[in-house]
């Protein structure tokens, strides 16, 4: 009785929030098709298929630009959980001088707004030769993302605690084995958020790329934003949607793989046992 | 002795980009204190920050952003957690629930601004549909929801973005420490909720108390929100920063720097009180090493 | 486990590659001409550029613009000089924000080429030193086709050219309201009262310092002030703020009348002309004077809409091509910017994106004129010798952020 009363109200809290996120989203799709949707009718009074057309004009250059943005932002995902990890366990698992002190700076990043550290860091990279390269771009971004990367994964570290690794080191296993086989897949639900903030954070990029890639290196958002800034609602609604569909599939991967890695690598450590 | 050396070995890239990223403020912030070479500025002075404090409009900047970002940081969190407490406590959220949850995260903030504006503007959905109804007659009888000089138009949009925003940076650890460890004290007889206030909750206190820093410094130093649906005047801090970077006369850059070091460090006062707040528990895990 | 470390090399081999892709970016930038000599030649120019890419820097947000630069000029640039353009969408506020960094940091071989500029932030990046010139006396177009004389193509704002910058386009200040909602269209700053006091909570224009919006400010201190008085005026604000008193105290009295009572102004442009589009406003302003037709003709805005214009005129600009100064490829900006002013191209923007065209109608040849001639520029516009004939100079640059400052203190909420 009082399990059915707290499921309903379980799924009613849910249904408000899914509607509550879904119900803008549609405006989303329907403004793709609308010319023009004058007061005070519910309904737009002419469609047109205008924006699909034109953004089918571009398909080719939208393709190369969409395979390039996803490489360049799974490669800063990667490269965040991984220096991530390290971070966390350097902060949590070791004893050194002056660990309070990179602690801090590890989240100073959400500190700055990114227009001024974009600013700053453009002439650094100038001189240093990193500018108008996709390396650049991606340390940039890695500097943007790492902060959400660590954050994540050091209150993973810290909930998992080192226990199951030291037994294991006991056991006889090198560190990176007993790391790999216990602690990893248990961080993996926490690792697979890590990456994919870090993902979304260097997908969404605009001010910054356009600062060190100068132009030179092209992602999807610095094609979209002009839009979005413009004012024309179906174009801007037609790369939005393109760039939610996109991150969404990319999400949906990196999932997969990460499942896929809970199965065989996690899956081990217990059956052994 | 490896292991004196194994925390430098881990933290080596880190501290890499760190450096990067220190070089990058430093240079920001000398720029706000007039240096930049290319206009033909060149001496340090605190001039820009004397101005920029002394304008009329500064205060009241001042105080319109803190409150937006104190609402929209302490609702999302609010929001956010319950709504995590309750994904949790349900079991088994499907994979399509945190699939749609994600959307907001991944959704641009100019475009979270077009989905509120469709909405709640005086042309918005809602405003047609009271008209359709007769509950008013003119657009300007609907209530003034965006472009309000309280920000309401604002803080709707950070909430939409940023409570899915709290459930997804807390859940899976939430999920993780209910799944262990609330099993096991549900097991021993507590209830379902005292569990998640007693056990779960204070675990991911780390991690919630991190994510409302995270949206409190983002709305306090982000223009693109309050440029589309903020009033004319107030307007919040970093929507003067954006205007005096866009200044046409880039001798102007100073001001945008100054305004900016201004929001640098409110954030920098804030992130010293979560350092403060952080500290004991960085610390605790170290001890039970 | 053999799978996932080889997964793991997979991944790093993918970041190294793209590294590599990074490195490979390099030897296209080498390849382009460092400089260009004062006396080397156009025809030497067009051989030097041969096989470069030239990078144009400006604003982004028009899809039909976008479309024209990238199936239009970039492929006749291919075909003709061996040129490969790249078009950057960037405001301009980053551009130069860009440039500025590059220069500072001491870059010869700067990644932008030409720039889309005009106004304000041309006088500021000329003084700066961050633009090439003067090069419009080396392109041929130029001195064919181009009133060099006209004060349309010396001045920028009033602030003199001396040739750092080409005409790309004409601009001119127009307000559109739709006839079968608003049959009277205000022809005066007093008409306009009218107009606004009949309207209320309909009528209301870009919160300064939008482009169109600070023109439109400007249009009506005009009306209110005249205009003669500010072509010449020093760019201090006590005196600024005694001239235009009469006009802020005009716009207060709007105040009452405006959407949302004047306390609140709409952010740009775009969003007035969405308000428009959906029937919030019924008066909305533009500085594309013929893009009413290109609306109309999307169906964004009813077959009734009609573009029109203040009696005593309204404020038009012209907006221009720029070199940067530390291009990595002069030359070929050159010839592009030379391309951009033939009859050809010029009469292929006219027909496609309604731009108003730069050159001299009384240098152009018989047939010339009439591909201009032929163009029908559609619904809603007013006729280009009449728009032109009703053309008011713009203020000196250094006026307008002035203007921009004094209404937000004086008439924004008030």
């Amino acid at each position: 009785m009082k399990n059915k009363r707290k499921s309903i109200f379980i799924s009613i809290t849910q249904f408000v929030l899914l509607a509550a996120i879904l119900v803008p989203a549609v405006t989303l799709l329907l403004w793709i098709f609308t010319e023009r949707w004058t007061w005070p009718d519910l309904a737009p009074q002419v469609f047109s298929k205008r924006a699909i057309f034109e953004i089918a004009g571009r398909k080719k250059e939208l393709l190369q630009i969409l395979w390039s943005s996803i490489l360049i932002s799974t490669v800063v995902a990667v490269l965040s959980a991984v220096i991530g990890i390290m971070t966390a366990r350097a902060i949590l698992l070791y004893r050194f001088p002056g660990k309070q002190v990179v602690y801090f700076f590890t989240i100073l990043p959400f500190m700055v707004p990114a227009t001024v550290f974009a600013m700053g860091i453009q002439i650094t990279f100038i001189k240093m030769g990193l500018n108008n390269r996709i390396t650049g771009v991606i340390i940039a971004h890695l500097i943007c993302s790492l902060p959400y990367a660590i954050r994540l994964i050091m209150d993973g570290t810290a909930a998992v605690g080192s226990r199951l690794e030291e037994q294991a080191r006991v056991l006889g296993a090198s560190p990176f084995k007993a790391f790999y086989k216990t602690s990893l897949p248990m961080l993996m639900p926490v690792i697979l958020s890590a990456v994919s903030m870090s993902y979304i954070v260097s997908f969404s990029q605009y001010f910054l790329t356009l600062m060190i890639g100068g132009g030179n290196v092209k992602t999807f958002t610095i094609l979209m934003v002009p839009y979005l800034q413009s004012g024309n609602r179906n174009i801007a609604c037609i790369y939005s949607t393109l760039f939610l569909g996109v991150t969404l599939l990319v999400f949906g991967v990196f999932e997969w793989a990460a499942g896929r890695f809970m199965k065989h690598g996690g899956g081990e450590f217990y059956t052994s046992e | 002795m490896k292991d004196k050396l194994m925390p430098y070995v881990l933290l080596a890239p880190q501290i890499l980009l760190t450096l990067l990223f220190m070089i990058g403020l430093v240079t920001g912030i000398t720029q706000s204190l007039g240096v930049i070479p290319a206009f033909g500025l060149k001496k340090p002075t605190l001039l820009y920050y004397k101005e920029v404090l002394s304008r009329p409009d500064m205060m009241r900047s001042v105080l319109y952003s803190l409150r937006i970002a104190l609402f929209s940081s302490v609702l999302a969190t609010a929001g956010g957690v319950f709504f995590c407490g309750v994904c949790v406590m349900g079991k088994k959220t499907q994979v399509a629930v945190m699939r749609i949850i994600q959307l907001p995260i991944i959704v641009p903030h100019v475009v979270t601004a077009l989905f509120i504006i469709n909405i709640f503007s005086r042309n918005g959905i809602l405003a047609r549909a009271a008209y359709a109804l007769g509950m008013i007659q003119e657009q300007q009888q609907f209530p003034m929801l965006i472009y309000d000089p309280h920000g309401i138009g604002i803080i709707m949009a950070y909430l939409w973005k940023e409570i899915p925003f709290i459930i997804y940076f807390v859940i899976a650890l939430m999920a993780n420490i209910n799944g262990s460890l609330g099993e096991a004290a549900t097991n021993l007889g507590a209830k379902t909720w005292t569990v998640f206030w007693r056990v779960t909750l204070p675990l991911c206190r780390n991690t919630i108390i991190s994510g409302f820093l995270i949206i409190f410094v983002f709305a306090l130093g982000a223009y693109e929100l309050p440029l589309l649906l903020g009033a004319t005047v107030p307007k919040a801090l970093p929507v003067l920063a954006y205007q005096e970077y866009i200044h046409p006369d880039l001798r102007n850059r100073p001001y945008a720097m100054a305004l900016n070091g201004i929001i640098i460090a409110i954030s920098l006062i804030s992130s010293l009180l979560y350092f403060l707040m952080m500290r004991k528990s960085v610390k605790c895990l170290t001890e039970e090493q | 486990m053999k799978k996932r470390i080889s997964a793991a090399l997979l991944a790093v081999a993918i970041a190294f590659s793209m590294t590599a892709c990074g490195n490979n970016e390099r030897p296209k930038e080498e390849n382009k001409t460092a400089s260009v000599t004062e006396e080397m030649s156009f025809e030497t120019m067009k051989e030097e550029a041969k096989g470069t890419t030239v990078t144009f820097y400006g604003w982004g947000g028009d899809e039909k613009l976008n479309e024209w630069l990238d199936n239009t000029f970039a492929p006749a640039m291919k075909e003709t000089y061996d040129i490969t353009m790249e078009r950057v969408p960037m405001d301009i506020d980053q551009v130069l924000s860009q440039l500025s960094g590059e220069i500072q940091a001491g870059e010869k071989n700067g990644s932008i080429d030409m720039i889309w500029i005009n106004g304000e932030n041309f006088r500021s990046a000329k003084e700066n030193n961050m633009l090439y010139g003067p090069f419009v006396d080396k392109l041929p177009n130029f001195q064919d086709y181009v009133d060099a004389k006209s004060k349309d193509v010396t001045l920028d704002f009033a602030y003199p050219i001396e040739g750092f910058e080409a005409p790309y386009g004409k601009a001119q200040i127009v307000m559109i309201a739709d006839t079968a909602v608003t049959p009277d269209m205000p022809k005066s700053a007093e008409d306009f009262k009218e107009f606004v006091r009949k309207y209320p909570g309909k009528v209301t224009y870009p919160a300064l310092p939008d482009f169109t919006g600070s023109a439109f400010v400007r249009n009506i201190i005009y009306e209110i002030c005249g205009y003669e008085q500010f072509l010449d005026m020093k760019g201090d604000k006590e005196t600024v703020k005694a001239a235009v008193e009469p006009a802020m105290a005009y716009l207060r009295e709007l105040n009452p009348y405006l959407w949302n009572e004047g306390k609140t102004f709409p952010d740009s442009s775009t969003t007035l002309d969405n308000m428009f589009s959906d029937g919030e406003v019924v008066l909305n302003m533009t500085y594309d004077a013929y893009g009413t037709a290109v609306k109309i003709a999307d169906g964004a805005y009813t077959q009734t809409t009609q573009s029109f214009q203040f009696e005593k005129g309204t404020i038009g600009n012209t907006n221009f091509m720029a070199i940067a100064a530390n291009s990595g490829n002069k030359a070929g900006a050159m010839v592009a910017i030379n391309e951009m002013l033939s009859p050809e191209i010029q009469a292929d923007r006219y027909d496609t994106l309604k731009v108003i065209p730069v050159l001299d109608n009384s240098k152009l040849s018989k047939e010339q004129k009439a591909s201009f001639d032929g163009v029908d520029l559609g619904k809603g516009t007013i006729p280009q010798e009449e728009l032109l004939s009703k053309r008011l100079p713009e203020m000196p640059a250094e006026l307008v952020p002035i203007i921009e400052e004094i209404w937000t203190e004086e008439v924004a909420g008030k």
